[in-house]
């Protein structure tokens, strides 16, 4: 995917690089506190692995490419604001790097942390 | 100083307490001098996209705090700050808005039920504040407002070794809290290539600065001697504020031969005139101000005094407002809109037309029409800078509506399209603009009422052909009703009557007649006098729309 053709040959840009970049835009977002596996075999592979783009999936269709991330986001913070924030900083700075448009950022809200309640 | 300013900083230092009503007031000062300086704090921002307007969403969030406690009674600063919190988190915006709305919590949540707050509690608050905002992000980023937070607590802590009033303790802490600020692009190279401060962290010290004004009754309306980067230098609204007396516009280049000292500058030039602006870039400084006629040579000869001067301009704003005004006719002025209201965006293609928008309350109009149709990027320009995140779009043509729809898709603000297809259809939309209502509501009264007016546009045919069973030479009047070809005759007035037929008018009580710049108000008129004596029992207006294209434009009603 992203794949450019220059006179030298052609440049590829792989899913999970682009994952890398979404995940650390996410990790610095303020509400975040950490991202969550989207399901039980990748909560096996977490652990197994240290793959930086865990909660993180990157899926292109030959067209379009589609970024979904997973998160746990702090008990008392606007939701919505929050995970706009979030779709902002990764469309941002996923587009800075790639260079291309990216199509969807689904932000998922997998569970809250509960620092204080109050 | 008036004496009731002298009798609240006397009361405020011999009763060292900040109760539920004092803290109320601070928040609502807070609130009006972020507001007053809101521009200033949206102008930082580096990045295009994350977060859009910093100043913005602060104040809109500060906003839904203080109308959470405003109708409060009596109660202990605990409950007040409770309310606050409640009232932030539910108007977070943006990424400082819910940094803002966290400090508040950590803040609420430290005056848990207590009556008065002392200066302790205070600094128990802000360093309450500081970890609560720091526990919801696992990777802080050091030079924005967090670190403005933290430093904020840290320097309350230091001021309580010496005092206990929480009221001095203010005081001292907001020279902390600037050079806090100030010290940001150190901490965060991203802000240091822009040349900025972290824009988060300024608004929060403008909350503070304007709890500290409240406290010393300075006034809280007008914004600060500033700086901004020549590049954000906006002149060309200078005609938009010119006052009475003000004749002359002066803009000078200089470079300073010592530091400029920011207040005395100001302070100076307030003598001489109004609508004071300093930009500076690379050591270079431009001073914008507008000054009576007499007062022409002195701002040039006082700079000169300060550095070397590169360049004058002198400009006759009279002058200048009179060959506007001949070419534009009289001012245009639209809505100011509060901070959460609705904003309607208006397309309109003549100056006319955009005038009567602007007195029904749009808050924006976007130039354009049938052959001159606006970029979604011209609409999302339109609204991005209002101070709200409710917008409704009245594209008044159905080739804009996709535009509109675009804008909607790219922007994160709550965007409404009314889908009118005519002027009149936005013009009966507007009657129903409640810009204190909830969006949603008010764009389904916007768009049920589309069908209240029926549309008559007159123009000339560009070419032969036959459309809807009308058969149409080039050259010929034609009519369209609702957007539907009715009639096509050999002048305005023999299309306007065969329309108004078509369109039943006689059942109908206004009829309100638009003309474009193709037709003489002359013509116009006597056209209208033809419709008066064809329909007595109607009210017939006609206002000059100065639209292109469009002999006539008619709202039946």
């Amino acid at each position: 995917m992203g794949e450019e053709t220059t006179t030298l040959g052609s440049i590829n840009i792989s899913p999970s690089a682009l994952a890398t970049i979404a995940y650390h835009a996410t990790l610095t977002s303020y509400g975040v506190v950490g991202l969550a596996p989207k399901n039980l075999a990748e909560g096996l592979a977490m652990t197994i692995t240290h793959e930086p783009a865990r909660g993180v999936s990157v899926s292109y269709n030959g067209e379009e490419i589609d970024i979904d991330v997973h998160i746990i986001i702090e008990y008392g913070t606007r939701l919505t604001s929050v995970a706009e924030s979030i779709a902002n900083a990764v469309r941002y700075q996923v587009e800075k790097a790639l260079g291309m448009p990216i199509h969807h950022v689904n932000v998922h809200i997998q569970g809250l942390h509960i620092s204080d309640p109050d | 100083m008036n004496p009731g300013v002298q009798t609240r900083l006397e009361h405020f230092y011999s009763t060292p307490m900040i109760d539920g009503q004092t803290l109320k007031k601070m928040l609502e000062a807070g609130l009006i001098w972020l507001r007053a300086n809101h521009q200033t704090v949206n102008l930082l921002n580096v990045f295009p996209v994350p977060d859009g307007d910093t100043g913005t969403n602060m104040v809109l969030t500060m906003q839904s705090a203080y109308n959470e406690i405003d109708k409060l009674g009596n109660h202990g600063v605990g409950q007040m700050a409770a309310g606050i919190s409640q009232g932030a988190l539910m108007g977070a915006r943006g990424n400082s808005g819910v940094i803002l709305s966290q400090l508040w919590r950590g803040f609420a949540r430290a005056l848990h039920n207590q009556e008065v707050m002392d200066g302790p509690a205070l600094v128990r608050a802000f360093s309450e504040a500081r970890d609560t905002a720091y526990k919801g992000v696992v990777r802080p980023v050091e030079g924005t407002i967090l670190t403005v937070a933290k430093d904020t607590a840290t320097a309350a802590a230091t001021a309580l070794l010496e005092t206990d009033n929480p009221f001095e303790i203010l005081v001292r802490i907001i020279p902390a809290v600037d050079a806090s600020v100030e010290r940001t692009p150190d901490l965060l190279p991203v802000l240091k290539q822009a040349g900025v401060v972290d824009a988060g962290g300024k608004g929060l010290f403008y909350i503070l600065e304007g709890m500290l004004r409240y406290i010393q009754g300075e006034p809280l309306d007008a914004p600060t001697a500033t700086v901004q980067p020549l590049s954000a230098m906006n002149l060309k609204n200078a005609m938009e504020d010119i006052e009475p007396g003000q004749d002359f516009e002066v803009v000078v280049d200089f470079i300073p031969t010592r530091e400029l000292n920011l207040k005395v500058f100001y302070a100076e030039l307030e003598k001489m005139g109004t609508s004071i602006q300093v930009g500076e870039g690379e050591g270079m400084y431009r001073m914008h101000i507008h000054v009576p006629t007499e007062n022409r040579n002195k701002p040039t000869d006082y700079i000169l005094g300060l550095g070397t001067i590169t360049k004058i301009a002198m400009e006759n704003l009279v002058a200048q407002m009179e060959s506007i005004k001949k070419k534009s006719g009289s001012h245009i002025q639209l809505t100011n809109l509060e901070p959460g209201q609705i904003a309607v965006i208006a397309v309109s293609p003549g100056p006319g037309i955009s005038r009567v928008f602007a007195s029904l309350g749009v808050a924006a109009i976007v130039e354009g029409g049938q052959t001159m149709n606006p970029s979604t990027k011209n609409l999302l320009d339109a609204f991005e800078n209002l101070p709200t995140d409710k917008v409704i779009i009245l594209p008044n043509n159905k080739n804009i509506i996709l535009a509109a729809q675009q804008a909607k898709e790219v922007t994160v603000k709550k965007v409404h399209i009314i889908p009118s297809q005519n002027i009149p259809q936005g013009l009966s939309a507007m009657m129903h603009l409640n810009p204190d209502g909830d969006g949603e509501t008010v764009a389904a009264k916007m768009i049920k009422s589309l069908g209240d007016v029926i549309a008559i546009e007159v123009t000339i045919a560009t070419r032969t052909v036959e459309i809807d069973g009308v058969a149409v030479e080039q050259g010929q009047v034609i009519a369209l009703v609702n957007g539907i070809l009715a009639v096509a005759t050999g002048t305005v007035e023999e299309s306007c009557l065969a329309a108004l037929e078509k369109a039943g008018a006689a059942g109908h009580e206004l009829i309100t007649l638009f003309y474009g710049m193709d037709l003489s108000a002359t013509e116009a008129n006597r056209i209208v006098d033809v419709i008066r004596a064809a329909y007595p029992a109607q009210e017939i207006e006609l206002q000059d729309g100065g639209q292109p294209h469009y002999q006539l434009i008619i709202s039946v009603e």
